[in-house]
């Protein structure tokens, strides 16, 4: 056996240069579309960080209905007991008490719809990452009266700037109209220009105040010490405090889901098409091979070489040629990858301006182990589907074939 | 003693399309240590015939036996197993391994004849040596003369040790030094050892050197010929 793989090996050398350029059309191929399908699940990992660090944090805790009514009443009972329960959890890095209402604001210029949350300024900070996006001014303080932040977009719209009067208006516990003068202490940009324009924050006591004259919140939004904790805490309170209703990240947005389900998908699809291509061309070279070979396979044959053994060495021929290529290609993307995502690529060499808008231009790609173990099976796959057809036809051939003219 | 007998070969190619009769009714029998050469003009049935002797193709009817054997019943793989221990071929084009050596192109046939490593190796070695290539046993095709080439592929024929030779057109792409040389070491081969040989050609030089000579006409054998030749090989062989 082991002289097939000894012929197969010197027969694909004995076109260097058709070979070769082959090979490295494979090395080119496996090693561009990891690295692509690793750019790209850093990127999904970048924007599932965001919304985690933006607008998700790790999980959330409502009264049962709130998500879906969004009515002021619906308070969470007993919020100061599930506060105390999850910052004495070790799992749990901070939370951040909010009380929301849906309303408007207004400027001497125009109304806009938005939601307003009323956040303890201390805790949201250690929480979310709204205070790292602040592009003027300051965090909810001391400074004004009825202190609120709100997006770029918004201030651009309204036509204020630090330090102007807004009017928020919303329902009270009632649903009476009630509304209150509030300050722009500072201007957030996140990544989202339609969420800059319809979120504002201000302080919760001072929004509480107004819709029902005491504190109570909406939400609980909790940062963890790592993603994966967030299943096991949320369990947890859910059966603690059986009132209210907590959710995971991946519960909250629809969006994460639907990215985090094609990720994989993405990059197993992105090898698929690149590997069938160069399947093509595997192909298209040893059916070339052996056209050119026929006189010698029908000598082997003649001479009495079993069709299995020429079967064999014709599959071993695309075969080795394939996995050679291929295992030189994930090597090359192994050590890629591991120097990128370490260092990172820097999108902003690419595009200006992205930073400004609140994007981390850094993209740390990444390959895991289960897509790369997805990865060998489609090269083996492919490799197979190229190698079998022209072995198929040199098993077919007719020994007479040696003495032919 | 006859070691292939064939019995009303016919041979009929496309008989759907456009029929083409390349072998009428061949009977012949060939003997042990025979040194026979198949001659005729271009489309005769040279190569027809002697792809039938050595199994490569199946006759429209008649038989073949070889030894005894009706090689025509065999099924594909069994026939390949025979001919591997039965047959030897030489081929006009020469058709070694590109990409192995002239040592390699002999021993890979007691490869696969799985004979040990030791016997393979002397084997080779000695084979070589007797065709005039003790030198070149490691060169490759390409860097051997068409007249090296086709001492290698005789030196592979006779590697298998098999009863016979069969050899189509083996000096057509050699030039006259080569072709005498050639047949020079497969008369020798013959007269020592006695093989068998059974070699197709045009080239009347290499006819003169047969004992037997079956001469073909459109797909019959049109005469079969012994010439009592006495006169010995000339200068004998390689080196
Ligand atoms: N595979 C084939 N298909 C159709 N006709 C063939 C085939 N091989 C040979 N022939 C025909 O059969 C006849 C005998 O051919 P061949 O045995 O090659 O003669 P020779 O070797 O004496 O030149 C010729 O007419 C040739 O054209
Ligand atoms: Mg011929």
């Amino acid at each position: 056996m082991s002289i097939l793989f000894q012929i197969s090996w010197r027969n694909i050398w004995r076109h260097p240069a058709r070979s070769g350029i082959l090979m490295g059309a494979i090395i080119v191929g496996t090693w561009g579309g990891i690295l692509v399908a690793g750019w790209g699940n850093g990127l999904i990992e970048q924007r599932v960080d965001y919304l985690i660090s933006t607008e998700l944090s790790h999980g959330q805790v409502h009264h049962p209905e709130y998500r879906a009514e969004r009515e002021p009443w619906m308070t969470i009972p007993d919020a100061e007991s599930i506060l105390a329960y999850l910052e004495g959890d070790e799992r749990v890095q901070s939370v951040s008490p909010r009380t929301l209402s849906e309303g408007m604001a207004r400027s001497p210029v125009t109304t806009s719809g938005v939601r307003i949350h009323g956040v303890h300024p201390e805790k949201e900070r250690a929480t979310t990452a709204l205070y790292d996006r602040l592009e003027k001014g300051d965090w909810l303080g001391d400074e004004f009266r009825n202190p609120v932040l709100i997006g770029g977009q918004l201030a651009d719209k309204l036509r204020l700037e630090i330090g102007n009067r807004l009017v928020l208006q919303f329902q009270d516990i009632d649903n009476e109209i009630t509304a209150g003068a509030f300050h722009i202490s500072g201007i957030f940009r996140s990544a989202s220009s339609d969420y800059d324009e319809r979120n504002v924050f201000v302080k919760s006591d001072d929004l509480s105040a107004l819709i029902a004259g005491e504190t109570f919140y909406h939400e609980i939004a909790m940062s963890l010490t790592s993603s994966d904790q967030a299943d096991g805490v949320i369990a947890d309170v859910n059966e603690r405090f059986p009132d209210v209703h907590a959710q995971t990240w991946h519960e909250l947005s629809p969006e994460i889901r639907y990215i985090a389900a094609y990720s994989g998908t993405l990059t197993y699809f992105l090898m698929a098409i690149i590997m069938m291509a160069l399947a093509f061309g595997i192909l298209n070279t040893m059916l070339m091979a052996i056209f050119e070979r026929m006189r010698e396979l029908g000598m082997l044959l003649s001479i009495g070489m079993n069709r299995i053994r020429v079967f064999a060495m014709i599959m071993l021929e695309s075969l080795m040629l394939t996995f050679s290529g291929a295992l030189a290609g994930i090597l090359l993307s192994v050590l890629t990858l591991w120097y990128l995502g370490d260092r990172g690529i820097d999108m902003g060499m690419f595009a200006d301006g992205l930073a400004e808008f609140g994007f981390d231009t850094i993209t740390y790609p990444f390959v895991t182990a289960g897509e790369f173990f997805g990865i060998v099976i489609i090269v083996i796959f492919a490799a197979l589907i190229a190698a079998v057809y022209p072995a198929i036809k040199a098993f077919r051939l007719n020994p007479v074939e040696a003495s032919k003219e | 003693m006859s070691i292939i007998r064939t019995e009303n070969l016919s041979k009929i190619y496309n008989p759907e399309t456009v029929p083409v009769h390349a072998l009428r009714d061949v009977s012949i029998t060939i003997d042990e240590g025979e040194f026979t050469s198949i001659v005729g003009p271009s489309g005769s049935g040279k190569t027809t015939l002697l792809n039938m002797l050595g199994g490569l193709d199946k006759p429209t009817s008649g038989n073949v036996f070889i030894n005894g054997t009706n090689i025509t019943e065999m099924s594909d793989s069994t026939l390949i197993d025979f001919r591997l221990h039965n047959i030897g071929f030489v081929f006009q084009h020469y058709n070694l391994v590109p990409v192995f050596t002239a040592r390699e192109n002999v021993s890979f046939i007691m490869l696969l004849q799985k004979k040990s490593r030791k016997v393979m190796a002397e084997r080779a070695d000695k084979l070589l040596d007797e065709v005039g290539l003790g030198d070149r046993k490691d060169a490759r095709p390409k860097e051997m003369s068409g007249g090296q080439q086709q001492r290698v592929a005789v030196a592979r024929a006779l590697a298998s040790e098999p009863r016979f030779i069969l050899a189509d057109e083996p000096t057509a792409n050699l030039d006259s030094a080569s072709a005498m040389n050639l047949l020079d070491i497969m008369e020798q081969m013959n007269r020592n050892n006695g093989v068998t040989f059974i070699f197709s050609t045009h080239d009347q030089r290499v006819i003169d050197r047969a004992r037997r000579v079956i001469t073909m006409m459109d797909g019959a054998v049109d005469s079969d010929e012994y010439h009592n030749r006495e006169k010995a090989a000339t200068g004998g062989g390689g080196q």
